[in-house]
This record gives C-alpha cells, structure tokens and sequence, in this order.
C-alpha cells in the first residue's frame, strides 16, 4: 500500500509539471498581453515599459525558468489585472466553487442512483422509460439554455429563488440544479446499465432462490455489487462538475474559480491562468487518488501493493 | 456568510427544489429602502484607483475617492476638489484647493496628496495604465497647501492630467501602508466609504456623513457584478438590483415594459468606426475608394437594423459634447450610385477585381460581430468582394498596436476628456502608435491646436484638421452608440454620455 501510495503520489508530480509546461506555453503562444491591459492611446515607449515591467521583454526560456523557479516555491506572481497575489485570488474562490459542485454533486447522486436502480429493476416499465427520457433530456440539454431558463421560470415568473450571486441556500437551488443536471444522467444511465448486468448475474439468482426478500436483495447484494463502475464516474464527474462551472458561474454570478477562470483567459492574465489551471490540475490528480483507493475499501478484492 | 456544503444542506435543497411553492416570498432578502444596488457585467479589479483605467473598476473608485475637477453632463468642466484653475504661465497650470477637505480617517486633504498621486501615477515602475494621461506633466510643484501647480513639458491649451478622472490619495496613509495593501484597503475622501469587499460578490459602501459636499441622498450603495446580460436583466426584473449596464437592445422591451423596471439611455462618447490602413498597400491607399466606401454604408439602417434604432450617425470621430467639434462637416449619405461611380473612377469599374477583408473583434463592443457582417454586406454591394475576418479582443488589439490590421478594421473609441485633442492625435496623427493614417499637414494642425490657447484660434484649427479627414476619409464614419441602462422605477439617475456611476447624483423613491 505505502509503496502503491509513493508511486502515485510520485506520479502526481509529473503530471502537474507536465500541465504547468503545457499551460505556460500555450498562454505564451496566444500573444501578449500588454496591448489588451493598456489603453489604445498610450505610446509604444509606455507598452515597451509596461512589457519591461512585467518582464515580457525578456527571452521565453529565461521567463519559464523564472515561472517555474517561483512555482517550485508556491509563487505564481502578481496578478496583472488585479495586482495581487495569483495564487490567492485563485484560492480564496476555491470554497465558493467547491461549495456548489459538492451539492450538485451530493443532488445528482441523490437523484440518480435511486432512480437508475429503479429503472433497472423496473426494466421496460413505464418508470424505466420516464428515466431513460430524463437522462437524454439531461445529457443533451446545454447548460447555457437551462440555466437561463431556470432563472426565468423560477426567478423571474414565479419569484422563488433569486438568480444571481450568494447569501442563503436559497442562491444555492438554481445554479446547483443547472449544474448537477448533465451529472445527474450520466450517473443514472449509468447506475442502470450496471445494475441490469448484475441483476442478470449467477449469484443473485442464487440469493432469489435462498429466499433474501427483494429489498434486501436489490439495495444490499446488487447495487453494492454495481457500485464499483458508479464511484469512479462520480470521481470522474466532480471534474467535469469543475470544469462546467465555468458556465453555470458566469450566469448564476456566482463568485468561483471558474467565474475566475474565464476573466483571466479573456485578459490574458497569465499568473491568475496559471494559478487556476495548476491548482485544477492537482485537484484532479488528488480525486483520481481518493477515487482508486475507494475501490480497495469497496471491493475487498482489490488490493494494492 | 455562506452556509457550508453538508448532506442534509443537499436534502434540504432537493426538498426546496421539489417543493419550491412553499418558500414563494421567502426567497429574496429585503432590502432597506436607502439602498441602491449597481450590477455592471464585471467587478472592480482592484481598489487600488491609481491603476487601472477600466471603467467599472473606476466606476467604483470615483464614489470613493475625490477628483480635482469634474464634468457635469453637459460636458462642462466644473469645480470639484479644486476651487479654481487657470494658465498662469504657457506650460504651468494651477488649482486652489478646497479648504477642510478630509480623507476618513481625517486626514486633511491637501496639495502633498495631489503631488504624490500624481507622480505615483507616472512612475514607470508602478506600471499603472493611468500613465498615459499624465505624461505631459514634467512636474507638480506645491507652493503652499492649498496650491498646487502642474508644469507641462510643452505649452497646452487643454487642462493637463486628466484632472477629473484622476483620484486624489491619502499620501500618509499609502506610505505607511505600502502599494499591495491598497488594493483591497482604499483610503478616499469621497462621497461613499469604503466597507468591505468580497470579489466578485460585493462591493459594499455607506454614505459619508462628512463629505464636504454633504451627505449624499442615498444610504448604502452595493456594487454587486452580473456577467452574464440575461441574468443581468433577469436580477433588475426581479428587484435584486437597482440599476444594471449594457444592456443589448434585445432586452429593452422586457424592461420597459416591466411592472418596475425602465430603461436609461446616454448617447455615449464612444464612436465605433471601420478604419483603413493607409500605411499598408492596397488598394485602399486610393482616396477615391475610400470615399465611395463611406457612400456605399448605409449607417441609419445599420442602428435601425442592429442596434435597435439605438446609436447616433457621425460625421466626424469628434463627438458634438467635445471642445473641438466642428459642425461645419458634413455626414455622408448612403448614395450606392455614387459610391459605384467613385470606384470607377478610382479604376475598379462595378468593384471588379476588389477583394478585401474587413478585420472586426468579437465581444468588444456592443453587436460588433453583427455590424461587420452587415457592413461587409452592404460594401459588397458595389460590386467588392468584402468578405470578414472575426478575432477575439486580446490577439485582435495586439494586431491593432502593431498596426497590422488591413485593409479595413474596425475600432470603437471612447475618451472622456471632452476635449479632441486626445482622439485627434492618438488615432490619426502619423507617429501615433495605432494610427494608420500619415498627412504632415494634418499633424501640424492638430500640434498646433493643441498649443493654442485662444478658443477662436484653436476651433478653427480643428475645423480645418476635420475638413481633411472628412476629404481624405481614412475611416468610414459610423455611429455614436446609445448606451442602455435598465433601472428599477425607485431610481432616480440619468444615464451619463461618460459611461460614469456616480452614486451622489442618484436618489431613491419609495
């Protein structure tokens, strides 16, 4: 286990080194940035000493030697837009963004693993069919369009929930369905097709003729058994949840890294880019960790050594 | 605060999500009446005011902070901190400071602050985009406290330094407390004081029950930024805010026509325009063609069409509010025959053999994509093949400063000196670094006009200088637009031709 811990922790590394290579030099290659921050007025001498100020005059390799110095040292720069740390603007939206893709997240698996199973157990019913139809429905509704109508119907006619912005649970309702919806299907095709593969399996049928009551036999033999396939989509989900908040943040104004995010790209602000690509890229290699050594506590068969 | 993230939080959310009538009334805070709540699409980027030039970051700053003079909404120039200015040598300017004015925390505001504010502002390693505005300043002298002079390298006839968009900081306090601390730490002597700030949720401010000006009508005001226009509307249809920005022309009907929401509208100082670079070859070096290209736009039904009816045809890139206008130009009216008959003459019978590509950015200015469509459209009715070519801001702007947009690009520009000189001399003075236009002798006009201090004189040189463009027409001259503001009905505010959010002008109804 603890060399099986080394390996992939050792393995972490480099993928994040890999994405801080690739992320510094794409952000490179889409130009710089010193046009888009000062006004159209200004001379060439004062881009010149702005670019020489933020240090973009010098060679790319001496500026990812220096980028990749101060990241050893967990510093991403300053902020060219905000003049304030990268790293600690990208941090302190982390709660607010962690805060709606854990509740999209618990609302999908809360929704979908009941309604998969059901419609698993409940094969070609009218039950099934009404799931099957929500989950295209969910998978192939664009965010965008949801979201907006969400707002409209439950902010604007019916005035339940507010539409932008923080405060109570209340501002939590919308943005979290928007986001959890295409979550939500994947995990409840999902959920079914697992659970039709174990339903159809020897041992359950053995446990029928054992006399275990259906309750039993559907929510502790068989879906503990189609858990495995669903935990690592969940894993795999809490990213896609991450990387979709850049849309569900932006009409909900919802104060995350993604809102963050999408700012930064538009005003070239690398440090900030950077900050938030590296700290999604360490994210995701800490879910992937999580995730496969909740395979070991939930099938006793696996062992890592 | 927020609530955080727990299992029953979820149950609790799937309960309200299914069962949401229960809660109807309960969902919205209420909100004390003295409050006004502002939603522009971004939020302030900083609170540091001597940084930026963005208008919502200074939007904010400017309830905060105080400015040597101000612009009412005519465009004139009026006393604000400072009592009086006036030219008292050809490149010295002097203004008498207001006596008792006080920053909150009770420093007095005097001609120290203004000294530091600006040299801090033109302090090349500061890298402040504010730079530009006070590079004519050589230096700030201060005879006594409540005098201040700015020393110009070269006599100017135009009031140096941007004196009322410039904010004037506490000197002591930003010494003792360094730069990086300002940015989320302000320290003004305006209207609002600063309370807190959460980024990109809320910008909180309460009135200044010492400002010299008096305590300002409204209570509190919230900066609270929606991005997203839709969510933005849907918030002002919902009274979550009080007043929201750019608002697109397809959303005016469900604002004005709202139970509580109507519509404000500014003919903005911002002018948007197809340029040809005349600095590169092509064949839009020919004048003629030039010339027959602005007859071939048809710019009334671009607004009626695009914008909504929203937006202003102009005759010349000065808008009529600035000093320098010159009514004497005249518009160019669409007239297809003659726009087919001057691209004869300039030796491309029916646009045979014309193919150009008209360059536009995506996002940047209200409908721009759309209008170079329809522009492209409407000049490929020559007979030209004008086809587009669409790019995002960032690499579209890096182009525009190395001057390598061609043959035609389009550019929007707005300045809130009221004054030509600025937009004059940066988009068409030959060694301006994104003019793509050369003629000495409209850069001698414009230099000297710039130095001239008798107003008759000087009009008359800008008539003449605008005269050239109109004959030479590097552009192709399109519109002012009509800025949107949706507000709710409690509001009292007019929209502002500078785009400005000043709190102080604003009252609420109940």
């Amino acid at each position: 286990m603890t060399a099986f811990l080394i390996r992939r922790i050792a393995g972490a590394f480099g993928v994040v080194a890999g994405v801080a290579v690739v992320v510094f030099i794409i952000l490179h290659l889409t130009g710089d940035p010193a046009a888009a921050m000062m006004p159209l007025e200004s001379t060439q001498a004062e881009i010149a000493a702005f670019r020489h100020a933020q240090g973009f005059d010098r060679p790319l390799w001496v500026q990812f030697a220096s980028f990749a110095w101060n990241l050893l040292h967990g510093n991403f720069g300053l902020s060219l837009r905000h003049g304030e740390p990268a790293l600690g603007l990208a941090l302190e939206r982390v709660p607010a963004s962690a805060e709606l893709a854990v509740t999209a997240l618990v609302l999908a698996v809360v929704v979908a693993v009941p309604a998969g199973t059901v419609a698993a157990v409940k094969r070609n019913s009218a039950l099934d069919v009404a799931a099957r139809l929500l989950a295209l429905v969910g998978q192939s509704t664009p965010v965008y369009w949801l979201g907006i109508m969400l707002i409209l119907i439950f902010g604007v006619q019916l005035g339940w929930f507010p539409v932008s912005g923080t405060g109570g649970w209340q501002h939590l309702v919308l943005p979290a369905i928007t986001l959890a919806m295409f979550t939500m299907a994947r995990i409840m095709r999902l959920t079914r097709g697992s659970m039709l593969d174990v339903l159809q399996s020897d041992y359950l049928r053995t446990a029928v003729a054992k006399g275990v009551g259906s309750f039993r036999l559907i929510w502790h033999h068989a879906l503990r058994n189609a858990w495995l396939p669903i935990v690592t989509a969940i894993g795999i989900e809490l990213g896609t949840l991450l990387s979709q908040a850049i849309i569900t943040e932006t009409i909900f104004s919802w104060p995350g890294i993604g809102r963050l995010a999408y700012q930064a790209i538009l005003d070239r602000d690398y440090p900030v880019v950077e900050a938030v690509v590296i700290l999604g890229a360490v994210s995701f290699v800490v879910i992937n960790l999580v995730v496969d050594l909740a395979y070991a506590a939930l099938d006793p068969r696996i062992r890592y050594e | 605060m927020l609530e955080r993230p727990s299992t029953p939080l979820a149950v609790r959310l799937l309960v309200a999500a299914l069962c949401g009538g229960a809660l109807a009334g309960s969902a919205l805070p209420a909100q004390a009446d003295s409050t006004v709540t502002i939603s522009q699409g971004v939020d302030p980027v900083t609170m540091d005011p001597l940084k930026r030039t963005i208008t919502p970051t200074q939007n904010a700053s400017m309830n905060m902070f105080d400015t040597l003079l101000r612009h009412d909404r005519e465009g004139k120039i009026v006393p604000w901190l400072a009592t009086s200015w006036k030219h008292v040598a050809p490149t010295v300017w002097e203004f008498k400071l207001r006596k008792g004015v006080t920053f909150w925390n009770g420093d007095p505001l005097t001609s120290a602050d203004v000294k530091f504010t600006v040299e801090k502002i033109k302090d090349p390693a500061e890298g402040s985009e504010q730079g530009p505005r006070v590079n004519t300043i050589a230096r700030v002298e201060t005879p006594d406290a409540y005098t201040v002079r700015y020393v110009t390298f070269k006599p100017t006839a135009i009031v140096p330094g941007y004196p009322w968009t410039t904010s004037i900081v506490d000197a002591k306090y930003w010494k003792e407390h360094g730069n990086e601390y300002q940015a989320e730490h302000p320290m003004g002597s305006g209207a609002y004081v600063f309370q807190s700030w959460r980024k990109d949720e809320e910008l909180d401010l309460n009135a200044n029950p010492k400002w010299w000006h008096g305590k300002p009508p409204i209570d509190h005001a919230i900066f609270k930024p929606i991005p997203e226009a839709a969510s933005r509307v849907a918030a002002l249809r919902t009274g979550e805010t009080d007043l929201i920005t750019n608002v697109p022309p397809q959303y005016e009907a469900q604002i004005s026509g709202g139970r509580n929401t109507k519509i404000e509208s500014a003919r903005s100082d911002r002018v948007l325009f197809i340029a040809f670079n005349t600095t590169k070859p092509g064949p839009q070096q020919n004048k003629l063609l030039r010339r027959a290209f602005n007859y071939a736009v048809d710019v009334p039904a671009l607004i009626r069409t695009v914008l909504g009816g929203h937006g202003y045809p102009a005759s010349t890139p000065v808008p009529p509010n600035f000093t320098g206008f010159s009514a004497k130009i005249p518009f160019y009216h669409h007239d297809l025959a003659k726009a087919k008959q001057l691209l004869a003459k300039a030796g491309y019978p029916d646009g045979k053999g014309l193919e150009l590509v008209l360059n536009a950015p995506v996002g940047r200015y209200n409908r721009d994509k759309e209008l170079a469509e329809a522009i492209a459209g409407q000049l490929s009715e020559t007979g030209a093949k004008v086809t587009t070519k669409i790019q995002e801001w960032t690499t579209y702007v890096n182009q525009t400063s190395q001057r390598a947009l061609t043959p035609l690009y389009m550019l929007g520009w707005g300045d809130n000196s009221y004054d030509a000189d600025n937009t004059l001399t940066s988009l068409f003075e030959s060694n301006a670094r994104i003019s793509t236009y050369a003629n000495p002798a409209y850069d001698t006009l414009v230099d000297a006009a710039r130095y001239e201090v008798d107003s008759g004189k000087r009009q008359a040189l800008y008539d003449k200088a605008l005269a050239i463009l109109h004959d030479d027409a590097p552009w192709i001259f399109l519109f002012q637009y009509d800025d949107l503001y949706g507000t709710s009905k409690r509001l009292q505010w007019r929209a502002r031709a500078d785009e400005s959010l000043a709190v102080d002008e604003m009252s609420l109804s109940n």
